[in-house]
């Protein structure tokens, strides 16, 4: 009896491990896919995360990789002087509310545009919209920087310019520099850059919206924005989440338009530092301009920590409340 | 219900697709960015053993010049020839694209066989980067003597010298050479001399004076911008005229004692001044966030500017490209002095030095190629060029140059004086000496207000030191807040964004820097009481 079961036990076993091993043969392909988005990982995101160490020694860049580990253990002593900076006030400050002005403006612009874009009949005009509004994205920051120059500043700029002859304005707007402009140029760049791009995925989940849905509600005597509410904006709800989470995810970075580290790094100057200095580029400069790599690392690693709370009590909100999660 | 599930995965796969893009766009530029630097520095794992070459095969050597704004960026021209002829090397030079760009190379690894810095000195100072030039001195090179005032400069707590730095020379040496008037590294103002004219030639011999006139231009020629300055020459020519000792990241010595230059007492007035400036309209607030050092040439030269704030050699410099371009105007430089209390404090330890990394694939050839450099005959041509085609020496001790030295465009095709990779202040002092120009009288002007305090530049930090620390963070603080002062809206704001800046410098700890300066001040002044 006993030895039975056992028999019919490793069986049962040695079968479950074929099978196993039969659907893997036959996903072989996709494994190899995700293999190498593994590997990927490995190399790039997780080995070199050892360096994290650094944040909590005193390490010197002559000595090396080795350095990393030899050398004398201090604590906290690096995030102490972070939190003690006189100017960390001013960067935390300026890093959210970058990053949620670009959660609040740049999340809903391309859903909006998508839904704009859906009721659009005109075939060619809605496919010159799309191409037009999402050009932009190939485009990268640093050439944005330059035309920003050409365009807007106080002696050259075409902007300046134009309004001043047009009688608009009676001193040039000094949107470059003035600190109080930093916010609202960087946010708007940022939408105008990436807006068309993020509007694909959106179009693309309106398009798998059943049309039956519409020629009933049609039928049914819904008016067009009563369609968009009760059709195109639940059949989104998927999407939308999904995409709001990877933002909030990244909201330290820019969201999903990114880039707050290349708007502050191109666009920051002395001038308007008091906005435009952020986390990121305060690290870039203590770590690589002065050569404080433990002091960097230090500061990224809070900012990288606040990334991930933010992500999954996120996850954990989009669940509880919508159903649809990232994980 | 099936068909929606899939098309949901599809959206998923295609959310994620594209923010793998959106990443992988920017780590493909940074995998193209390294690529290229790594191309443009040397190839260190290449013949690290190699032999030394016999006399008559010319050996490459890869040098990497610390400075973006660096003129020449080829080793060619008759004097880069000259030197290979003489030496038997030539270099494969990089300019910095910025000045991370170093820093980079150290973390990394990549460094060539020879740098050139000024901004790295302290951290090149280093036995793990670079070979100490006395080792190499006492092992290939024991005929290379080197004075021990520049030794005693440049050593470092560990009892080596890793370079020397050029343009240097002691009060004596320059008393000794009344020809050699300084490098034209000195700040100077051109103005337009046809305007100047037409405001009815007032006369600029004082600040207020000067302001004056800055208020004409802007009345008169409305769309002018009466000052430009260079990104890099926005301070110096004014904190000399009200007396400050040094610059904004530098020390001041007052009764023996030591003290951080933002707390002199004319530094106030100085921020007062350049407040006032921007107050009236004479600057552009957009001057201090140039990133470019060729915005304010092109303001100058493209009769956009009345007067243009950089070195000494300006007016001579802008006189040529104008004339180059057509123009018909021409600059004058303002004397050097237009105060009463014009002071200059020369604390400088020379500008920037060669370093002979650890990668150095032949560090014998090296420190004999430096070795010729700082020859009686290498320093001459590297600096005046080649004798007999572009000068000949004059018994008086002097070089009679064939070419005018602001003529930056031969000065460079040639390769003159920019490959002073060692060289000394009383040499290139000496190709100031053009009778007639415009720099030479500026210079000899500011040669009688100088005052020698070379011992001020021995507060020199060592590299990952607390106190280094400290000053670097205090002088980012002053970049951030010394615009504010300069931008502010009233005298009164003014002064208290600069009592703020004061303020936040004791918060990181300026009273424990300054303490360590003077305990090092007194330690190191006996070097030039000998």
């Amino acid at each position: 009896m006993e030895l039975g079961t056992r028999v019919t036990g490793t069986t049962g076993k040695t079968e479950a491990r074929a099978q196993l091993w039969k659907r893997f043969k036959k996903q072989k392909t996709l494994h190899l896919f995700v293999g190498l988005g593994m590997i990927f990982l490995l190399v790039f995101a997780y080995t070199p995360m050892f360096g994290i160490l650094m944040a909590f020694k005193q390490y010197s860049i002559s000595t090396g990789i080795k350095g990393i580990f030899t050398s004398e253990w201090v604590g906290l002593k690096h995030f102490k002087e972070f939190f003690n900076d006189y100017q960390f006030g001013m960067i935390v400050r300026n890093t959210l509310v970058l990053s949620l002005l670009k959660v609040f403006f740049a999340f809903p612009a391309p859903i909006l545009l998508a839904i704009l874009l859906s009721e659009v009949k005109n075939a060619q005009f809605k496919r010159f919209v799309q191409t037009v509004s999402y050009l932009p994205h190939f485009i990268s920051w640093v050439v944005v920087a330059g035309i920003a120059f050409a365009f807007l500043s106080t002696d050259v700029g075409m902007v300046n310019k134009a309004l001043l002859g047009l009688g608009l304005i009676d001193k040039p707007l000094d949107v470059l520099t003035n600190p109080n402009y930093f916010w609202g140029f960087a946010t708007g760049s940022a939408v105008w850059k990436e807006m068309g791009w993020w509007t694909i995925i959106f179009l693309a989940a309106i398009a798998g919206i059943n049309p039956s849905l519409y020629e009933a509600a049609q039928i049914d005597g819904a008016g067009r924005l009563a369609r968009i509410r009760h059709i195109t904006f639940p059949g989104m709800k998927g999407t939308i989440v999904v995409v709001l989470i990877l933002t909030i995810g990244s909201i330290l970075g820019g969201g999903l338009v990114g880039s707050n580290f290349e708007q502050a790094f191109l666009f920051g100057n002395s001038i308007n530092n008091p906005t435009s200095e952020i986390v990121q580029t305060y690290a870039f400069k203590v770590g690589l301009r002065d050569g404080r790599f433990s002091y960097a690392a230090a500061i990224d690693l809070i900012q990288s920590v606040i990334s991930v709370i933010l992500i999954f009590s996120s996850n954990y909100i989009a669940k509880r409340t919508s159903g649809s999660s990232l994980f | 219900m099936n068909r929606n599930k899939g098309k949901k995965a599809l959206l998923l796969s295609l959310i994620l697709m594209m923010t793998i893009a959106l990443m992988s766009a920017c780590g493909g530029n940074n995998n193209n960015d390294g690529q290229k630097e790594n191309a443009g520095a040397a190839n260190p794992s290449e013949t690290s053993s190699e032999p030394p070459a016999k006399n008559n095969e010319v050996k490459e050597l890869s040098l990497f010049i610390d400075a973006s704004w660096y003129p020449v960026k080829e080793w060619k021209g008759s004097v880069a020839e000259k030197i290979t002829e003489k030496t038997g090397i030539k270099l494969k030079v990089t300019v910095a694209t910025d000045d991370k760009q170093l820093p980079l190379m150290i973390a990394s690894g990549d460094l060539p066989d020879l740098v050139f810095t000024y901004a790295n000195i302290d951290r090149m100072s280093d036995s793990k980067l670079s070979y100490p030039w006395n080792e190499l001195i006492e092992k290939y090179a024991p005929d290379f003597k080197i004075d021990p005032t520049r030794i005693a400069i440049h050593t470092m707590d560990d009892g080596n010298f890793y370079t020397v730095r050029n343009s240097f020379a002691t009060q004596e040496e320059m008393a000794q050479n009344k020809y050699s008037l300084g490098s034209d590294g000195n700040p100077g103002i051109a103005v337009r001399e046809d305007i100047l004219k037409e405001l009815g030639n007032p006369p600029i011999d004082t600040i207020d004076n000067f302001v004056k006139v800055l208020g004409m231009v802007k009345q008169k020629y409305p769309d002018m911008v009466p000052l430009i300055m260079d990104k890099d020459w926005i301070e110096q020519y004014f904190l000399q005229q009200f007396g400050v000792e040094g610059l904004l990241d530098g020390w001041y010595e007052r009764d023996g004692k030591v003290d951080y230059a933002i707390r002199q007492p004319e530094m106030l007035e100085f921020f007062k001044f350049m407040n006032r400036l921007y107050r009236e309209g004479d600057i552009l607030a957009e001057n201090f966030a140039y990133t470019n050092d060729q915005i304010d040439d092109q303001y100058a030269t493209s009769g956009k500017a009345f007067a243009h704030s950089h070195t000494v050699s300006i007016a001579d410099m802008d006189n040529i490209k104008v004339k180059n371009a057509g123009g018909s105007y021409t600059f004058q430089m303002l004397p050097s002095a237009i105060s009463k209390n014009a002071k200059a404090v020369s604390s400088g330890l020379g500008f920037a030095g060669t370093f002979i990394t650890k990668k150095n694939k032949d560090p014998e050839a090296s420190i004999k190629f430096l070795q010729y450099l700082a020859s009686d005959e290498g320093k001459k041509l590297t600096m005046f060029g080649v004798e007999g085609e572009h000068w000949t020496w004059n018994d008086e001790g002097y070089p009679n140059l064939k070419y005018d030295p602001s003529d930056a465009d031969f000065v460079n095709t040639n390769g003159i004086k920019w490959w002073y990779l060692y060289n000394d202040g009383v040499t290139e002092g000496m190709l100031s000496y053009v009778p007639g120009a415009q720099k030479t009288k500026a210079l000899m002007e500011k040669k009688e207000f100088t005052v020698y305090k070379p011992e001020l530049g021995l507060i020199q930090l060592q590299p990952d030191s607390e106190e280094k620390t400290i000053k670097t963070k205090i002088d980012e603080m002053i970049k951030n807040e010394k615009v504010k002062i300069y931008l502010a809206k009233s005298e009164e704001e003014a002064v208290a964004n600069y009592e703020t800046m004061v303020k936040n410098a004791e918060k990181i700890g300026l009273d424990r820097l300054v303490d360590w300066a003077n305990q090092t001040y007194q330690k190191k002044k006996d070097l030039f009481n000998k």
